[in-house]
C-alpha cells in the first residue's frame, strides 16, 4: 500500500517513514507543501498524512486542492491544532481523519489500516479466498491450517490483491499501489514477485488462487 | 463614616431635615408665643387704662366709677382680673375682690408708660401684670370745658391676670409642632428610603452585571440601559478596564496556546522515534541514531522552555540588570566563538567592524544573550559561503533616530548583518514575533523554535533601548540595536 507523507519537521518526518516503511507500506515523503502537493497530485496514493502548518503550501490549501481535483486519496490530518474547530474545518475540507500530536504510533497505523480497509470497502481486519486467510492487522496468512512465511513485498502484494479480490489488477495499479515514487526496481518485478507469491501460496491438487488475466494483469479469487 | 452610600444618603437627608424642622419649629414657637404674649398684653393694658379712667378725684377722694360686684371678671373666680390702686404715698386705695387678702406686688414705670411683668398668683398659677402710674381726673371738671380738665394726684395702679390658657395655649403649640415634626421626619424617612433605593439602583444592577462576568466569559459588557449620567463614566472606564482585561487574557492564552502548540511537535517528534524504534529489535547503532535524534529534539525543547522562561521574567519586568563598561568589539568575539566552528562548516566569513574604543555602559549578561542569539541566527539563516557582519557606532543625542526617547545622552549603535536573507519585508517585520519561523522549507526545520530575537527584544526594552530588522538590498538581513551610551 502506498503512502504520502507530508510534514514539516524533520524528526517526526523522518521516524514515521522509517515505522511505516518497516510496517510495510510504500512511502512517499516530503517536508515542502508545494512538493506534496505535486506529489499528491502525479500520483495513486491509498492514504496521505498531512500536516497542516507547513512550508510554501499549507496543509488545508492542499486537502482543498486535491479534492477540488477529484483525487480519491484518504487523507489523514497529523497536526499540533486541537482545536474543535480545527478538527472540524480540517474534516470538512474533505479530510477523512484527524490526529492530533503527539501520537502513539500503533494508533497512527491502525488509522491509516482503517483507511485502507475503507479505500476498498473491506470492514472485516480479515480477509478469507477460498481457505486462504490474510489478517490485515498482524499482517500474517494462512493457506488452511498451514502460516504462509511471506517477505514484506510479498506480503504486500498479496495484500492488495486480496483488497481488490475479484477484480482485474493491472501491472501499472500494483507498481503504483506498492512502489515507491523512487524505487529503481525494473519493469518486470512485479511479474517476477507474482511468480514467488504463487510459488508460496498455491497448493498442488488446489485450484490455483493467483490468475493472470492476459494482457490485462493478474487476479485474486476463484476462476469463474 | 459609614460605608454604605445608602446609610449615608439617608443619615444626610434624615439629620438635614430634622435641623431644619426644630429650626422651623423654634421660629413658628417664638413668633406664635410674641404675638400671643402681645395680645395679652394689649388686652391687660386696655383694661388698666380702662379701670384708670374710671377712677376720679373728688375733693381729695379718690372714687372708682364702677362697681365691682357688677364686673364679674373682678369677682373671685377662675379666669378673673385682678386690680389693685395705690396712692403716691403707697398707701392701698381700692383692690379688686378677687384679691381677696392678697396684695400684688407695687410696681410701674413713669406717669402713662405702662409697665408688665410675670407674677405668681395666689393660687400658683402663672400670670402677668401690668403697672400704671396716671394721674386721676377731678370729679367736677367732665361736664365742663373739657380743656380745662384738671388732673389729681399720681396713682399706681397694677393690674394682673391669670396667663395660664396662654400657658396652655403654648404648650399646645410646642406639642403640635413636636408631633408635626415627627410625623414629617418619619414620612420623610420612609419616602427617602424609596427614593434612595430608586435612585441607587442603577447601581445595583451595574452590580449584578459585573457579578456575572467570569474569568471565562471576558467579552460580555455591562450594558445597564438608561443609566445616569453620574454613573456612566464608571460604567464607561469599567468596560474599557474589562476590554483591556480581555485583551490581555487573549493574548495569554493565545501565548499559552502557541506554547502547547509549540511543544507538541517536538513531544510527537520524540514519541514516534521511540515508538518506532522499539517496534522491533535492532542493532545498537540504530538504538544510538534513535537516542542522538530524541537528544536534538530534547536540547532544543530545553532552549525553547528556557528562553520562554527569560521572556516570561524580561515581560514581568523580574530580570535583574547590572551597570558596567562594556567593549563591545571583545563582547563581539567572545560571543562569536560559540559559532566559529558551525560558521566553517557553513564556509561563512565572519568579519567584526567594532571598532576596538567603542563602549558603553550596560549589563554585560544580558548583551551577550542579545549578540549570541543574533549571531546565531545570522549562523543559520545566512547563505552558504556568506557573510556576517557586525559593526557599532557612536550616534550624537541630536542625530539619534530614537527621538521619541528625547534622552540627552549620546547613544550607541550596534548592527548584526548577514547575506542569503530570504524573507520579505512584511516577514521581516515580524520577526520579533514569539514562535515566528522564516522559510522553515529550510534544512533545520523544528531546530530553531522561534523565540531568539522575541527575546532580544525584551531584553534590549530592558536595556532601554530598541531593536529594529531591515531588509537590505542583495538579501541582506541586517539588525540594528540603539543603546544608550548611559542608562538613567
Amino acid at each position: 500500500m502506498r503512502l504520502l507523507i507530508i510534514e514539516d519537521y524533520r524528526p517526526l518526518q523522518a521516524s514515521l517513514t522509517k515505522g511505516l516503511r518497516e510496517a510495510g507500506f510504500a512511502v512517499d515523503t516530503t517536508r515542502d507543501g508545494q512538493e506534496g502537493l505535486w506529489y499528491a497530485m502525479s500520483n495513486e496514493y491509498d492514504v496521505i498524512i498531512l500536516d497542516l502548518m507547513l512550508p510554501g503550501v499549507d496543509g488545508l490549501t492542499i486537502l482543498t486542492k486535491l479534492r477540488a481535483k477529484g483525487r480519491k486519496a484518504h487523507i489523514l490530518i497529523l497536526t499540533a491544532k486541537d482545536t474543535l474547530q480545527d478538527r472540524i474545518k480540517g474534516l470538512n475540507l474533505g479530510a477523512d481523519d484527524y490526529l492530533v500530536k503527539p501520537f502513539a504510533f500503533e494508533e497512527l497505523l491502525a488509522r491509516v489500516r482503517a483507511l485502507l480497509r475503507r479505500s476498498y470497502r473491506e470492514k472485516n481486519p480479515q480477509i478469507n479466498v477460498q481457505d486462504l486467510r490474510i489478517d490485515l492487522t498482524t499482517q500474517r496468512v494462512w493457506r488452511g491450517r498451514e502460516e504462509i512465511q511471506l517477505t514484506p513485498r510479498e506480503y504486500v502484494l498479496l495484500e492488495y490483491l486480496a483488497l481488490r479480490v475479484g477484480q482485474t489488477v493491472t501491472r501499472t495499479d500494483i507498481w503504483e499501489h506498492i512502489y515507491e515514487f523512487n524505487s529503481c526496481a525494473a519493469s518486470n518485478v512485479v511479474d517476477v514477485y507474482i511468480g514467488y507469491l504463487r510459488g508460496k501460496v498455491e497448493r498442488q491438487g488446489k485450484p490455483p488462487l493467483i490468475h493472470t488475466i492476459r494482457g490485462r494483469g493478474y487476479a485474486l479469487g476463484a476462476q469463474s | 463614616m459609614t460605608r454604605s452610600l445608602r446609610t449615608r444618603l439617608l443619615v444626610g437627608i434624615i439629620g438635614g431635615m430634622t435641623l431644619l424642622l426644630i429650626i422651623f419649629s423654634i421660629i413658628i414657637h417664638t413668633v406664635i408665643s410674641r404675638a400671643l404674649l402681645r395680645q395679652f398684653d394689649t388686652s391687660l393694658v386696655s383694661t388698666a387704662q380702662m379701670l384708670a379712667a374710671s377712677v376720679e378725684q373728688d375733693d381729695g377722694k379718690i372714687e372708682m366709677e364702677f362697681e365691682d360686684q357688677q364686673m364679674p371678671e373682678f369677682q373671685s373666680n377662675k379666669h378673673a382680673i385682678y386690680y389693685q390702686l395705690w396712692s403716691l404715698d403707697g398707701i392701698i386705695i381700692a383692690k379688686s375682690p378677687s384679691l381677696d387678702t392678697d396684695v400684688l406686688p407695687l410696681f410701674g414705670g413713669s406717669l402713662g408708660e405702662p409697665v408688665i411683668q410675670p407674677l405668681e398668683l395666689k393660687n400658683g398659677q402663672p400670670g402677668r401684670a401690668v403697672g400704671l402710674k396716671f394721674r386721676p381726673r377731678i370729679a367736677d371738671s367732665d361736664d365742663k370745658d373739657y380743656r380745662q380738665r384738671k388732673k389729681g394726684q399720681a396713682l399706681t395702679l397694677v393690674v394682673a391676670k391669670d396667663a395660664g390658657d396662654l400657658q396652655y395655649q403654648l404648650r399646645f403649640l410646642s406639642s403640635l409642632l413636636l408631633i408635626a415634626s415627627v410625623a414629617t421626619i418619619t414620612l420623610s424617612f420612609l419616602v427617602a428610603a424609596l427614593v434612595v433605593r430608586q435612585g441607587l439602583r442603577p447601581l445595583n444592577s451595574i452590580a449584578v452585571e459585573i457579578a456575572a462576568i467570569r474569568e471565562d466569559n471576558l467579552t460580555a459588557r455591562i450594558g445597564a440601559e438608561h443609566v445616569p449620567t453620574e454613573i456612566a463614566p464608571i460604567k464607561n472606564r469599567l468596560n474599557e478596564l474589562l476590554s483591556r482585561l480581555e485583551a490581555s487574557f487573549d493574548r495569554e492564552r493565545r501565548f499559552s496556546a502557541d506554547v502547547a502548540h509549540e511543544l507538541r511537535t517536538p513531544l510527537a517528534g520524540i514519541r514516534s522515534t521511540i515508538e518506532v524504534t522499539l517496534a522491533r529489535v535492532r542493532d545498537a547503532n540504530q538504538y544510538k541514531t534513535a537516542l542522538s535524534d530524541c537528544l536534538a529534539i530534547v536540547e532544543v525543547m530545553q532552549t525553547m522552555v528556557n528562553n520562554l522562561l527569560m521572556i516570561a521574567r524580561f515581560d514581568a519586568c523580574q530580570a535583574t540588570s547590572r551597570q558596567e563598561e562594556i567593549r563591545l568589539a571583545e563582547m563581539v568575539n567572545f560571543c562569536w566563538r560559540s559559532f566559529s566552528e558551525r560558521a566553517l562548516q557553513r564556509s561563512i566569513l565572519f568579519e567584526n567592524r567594532v571598532p576596538a574604543g567603542i563602549t558603553c555602559e550596560s549589563d554585560s549578561d544580558n548583551l551577550s544573550i542579545v549578540l549570541s542569539n543574533l549571531l546565531h541566527n545570522a549562523v543559520e539563516y545566512a547563505d552558504k559561503a556568506g557573510r556576517i557582519w557586525t559593526t557599532a557606532q557612536k550616534v550624537p543625542a541630536s542625530a539619534s533616530l530614537d527621538v521619541s526617547r528625547g534622552s540627552r545622552d549620546d547613544s550607541v549603535e550596534i548592527t548584526v548583518a548577514n547575506t542569503g536573507c530570504k524573507l520579505t519585508r512584511k516577514e521581516v517585520s515580524q520577526v520579533f514575533d514569539c514562535f515566528w519561523r522564516g522559510d522553515s522549507s529550510r534544512e533545520d526545520a523544528g531546530v530553531h523554535c522561534g523565540l531568539g530575537l522575541a527575546l532580544v527584544q525584551r531584553i534590549i526594552r530592558t536595556l532601554g533601548g530598541s531593536v529594529i530588522a531591515e531588509l537590505q538590498a542583495g538579501g541582506v538581513f541586517l539588525v540594528r540595536i540603539t543603546l544608550p551610551v548611559r542608562r538613567e
